[in-house]
């Protein structure tokens, strides 16, 4: 079984449109099942590009307090010892959690002389599962409002890591950054394929994304989508890969892909013989012959 | 007055945005600004308003804790492991063991110890510093150490020192570039500001992003407009937006390859190209903030 992670540092690269269309190219080369993670839990669109409706298999739930006020002498222990600072004493109201503080440690509950606070859970997100032609999908939804989205990523990649092992290739898609989100898709992938976009800004977050793959020491291959954009760079974008001996392909910038995406399908289906269908074969391709040697 | 710029979806120009925004407020209303770019994973907004000429302030960012634990005090009873919410307490052959990717510097553990064997001490996850750019903003920017996570925190500790910084050559405007997505670094972006501007443009997968953000917004009591960038990709999709958002919307970006080519010269577009179709339309969109929000 192999690993492909998709990631990008800069937001609005095309890392779902590319991990979409290189798990159905994949899928056609290897005349295989692909197994589709979608990390993006704060927005997972490849449901919508692969036109399904995913289930919901698995509520994502974090510790909250329950405060039990018949027990609560209202000593103030919990209050001061809690380090997101979401308990309150409210003169003739007692004791008050204000929810999207918390971040849900426990501490209020360890401390508590009287055993006043409970253990309650809160839900912070969704796992949920669809499959679509050729493509199994298993992504993770964050509850808005909520700030555990490391923790809903984990438990989605948790989720699909206790049945990937019957898949060939597991492409998982990821959100845009370098935090510790994408550290975590980044160590499960055995090959990262990094996309950027020829514009300042995304070279700019491209090198801060590199340097962080690099650090892992994860064999990885870029892919510069949008080629061709008018007003893009190419000369500085070419010299920094070239400098760092990186395996990199074009994904051209045409109408076709542009028209796809904008209807939500993906131009491999659309428009199998547009320049950019046959870049992402290509793509395909390259890292099925890596994926042999 | 803080103005959050913010997008559901990554890439749909909130940088662009915010650089451009910031420059009307100068340029046109007069106003002085501070910038924040609270995309701590990917900060660009420096770059678009030109980079910096001249660092004004810097500061280290503790943002977390990270237990440690003297062992000739543990006695391996295992409390800390079960009491651990984020399962980051594994029991070794020589005590408790530490997985630093997954602690939370939260110190339920130093708690629970009955020897009082862990204490927890500062960790380093990043840099605050401010830059004055060439156009004589000042920006807040911070660099999130790679892989490390804290976002949210590093983000009220910019807003902060952009409200210390402002406050002190008495600026009336803070506008604060915020990350993709509705995560954690978001909701503290959104969290304390004036008004929302989302960004988005006219996809589903876009138009989603900015529904889930408008419900973060709510949650926090913000008020929400909305910008609709690239809207001539997709002219069919603009009633759609409307429609379903139900927000004011600014107005209506057009694709203009001036945007490209002034993010090349990393220059604000109202002040590379001011008669380009794009400028126009921003300028449009910022009026209509001015007459409708500040007073």
């Amino acid at each position: 079984m192999t690993v492909i992670t998709i990631t990008g540092g800069k937001g609005g690269t095309g890392k779902t449109v590319i991990a979409i269309n290189l798990a159905f190219a994949l899928s056609n080369l290897t005349g295989q099942r692909i197994l589709l993670i979608d990390l993006d839990v704060e927005n997972p669109c490849t449901y919508t590009l692969l036109g399904v409706k995913p289930k919901t298999v698995e509520e994502i739930g974090v510790f909250k307090p329950s405060i039990n006020a018949d027990l609560c002498d209202k000593c103030g222990k919990c209050v001061e010892s809690c380090p997101a600072h979401a308990l309150f004493l409210i003169p003739n109201r007692g004791l008050m959690l204000i929810e999207t503080l918390c971040e849900g440690c426990a501490m209020c509950m360890y401390v508590c002389p009287r055993g006043a606070i409970n253990r309650d859970r809160t839900i912070v997100g969704w796992i949920k599962e669809a499959k679509s032609k050729d493509i199994d999908l298993v992504l993770g939804e964050l509850k808005p409002g909520s700030r555990k989205h490391h923790e809903v990523m984990e438990a989605t990649l948790n989720h699909a890591r206790k049945f990937w092992k019957r898949y060939k290739i597991v492409v998982i898609d990821t959100p845009p950054g370098t935090g510790k989100g994408i550290y975590m898709a980044l160590e499960a992938a055995d090959l990262v394929v990094a996309v950027t976009e020829p514009t300042s800004l995304g070279l700019l977050d491209f090198k801060r994304l590199h340097s962080l793959i690099k650090s892992m020491g994860k064999p990885e291959v870029v892919v510069v989508n949008k080629y061709g954009l008018p007003g893009g760079i190419y000369e500085s974008m070419q010299q920094f890969l070239e400098e760092e001996g990186l395996k990199w392909f074009k994904l051209h910038y045409d109408r076709q892909m542009l028209s796809a995406y904008i209807k939500g399908i993906p131009v491999l289906h659309c428009y199998p013989n547009a320049q950019s269908s046959l870049d992402v074969k290509l793509i395909a391709r390259e890292v099925v012959s890596g994926l042999k040697k | 007055m803080e103005i959050v710029v913010a997008s559901g979806k990554g890439g749909t120009g909130k940088t662009f945005v915010s650089s451009n925004l910031c420059l009307y407020l100068e340029r046109v209303l007069h106003e002085k600004v501070v910038a924040v770019d609270a995309d701590v994973e990917a900060p660009d907004l420096l770059m678009a308003l030109g980079s910096s000429i001249k660092e004004v302030d810097r500061e280290e960012f503790y943002g977390s804790y990270i237990p440690v634990i003297d062992r000739s005090k543990c006695l391996k009873c295992g409390k800390c492991v079960k009491a651990c919410e984020f399962n980051a307490i594994e029991m070794g052959p020589e005590g408790p063991v530490i997985d630093r990717s997954r602690c939370e510097g939260l110190g339920t553990c130093a708690v629970v110890c009955p020897v009082k064997a862990i204490r927890l001490q500062e960790d380093k996850t990043g840099d605050i510093y401010a830059s004055e750019t060439s156009y004589g903003i000042i920006v807040v920017t911070g660099d999130l150490e790679l892989g490390k996570g804290n976002s949210g925190r590093l983000v009220y500790r910019l807003k902060r020192k952009a409200y210390e910084m402002g406050s002190k050559i008495g600026a009336k405007f803070r506008v604060v570039d915020a990350a993709p997505g509705i995560g954690c670094p978001v909701v503290s972006s959104i969290a304390g500001s004036d008004i929302l501007i989302m960004v988005t443009e006219p996809t589903p997968q876009s138009l989603k992003g900015c529904l889930r953000l408008m419900k973060v917004a709510e949650s926090l009591e913000v008020e929400q407009v909305a910008i609709v960038n690239m809207y001539n990709l997709n002219p069919g999709f603009v009633e759609k937006i409307k429609r379903i958002l139900k927000v004011e919307i600014l107005g209506y970006i057009p694709y203009d390859v001036n945007v490209i080519k002034a993010y090349t010269l990393t220059r604000p577009l109202l002040e590379y190209s001011p008669n380009s179709k794009a400028s126009k339309a921003l300028i449009n969109c910022f009026n209509r903030l001015k007459e409708g929000w500040i007073e």
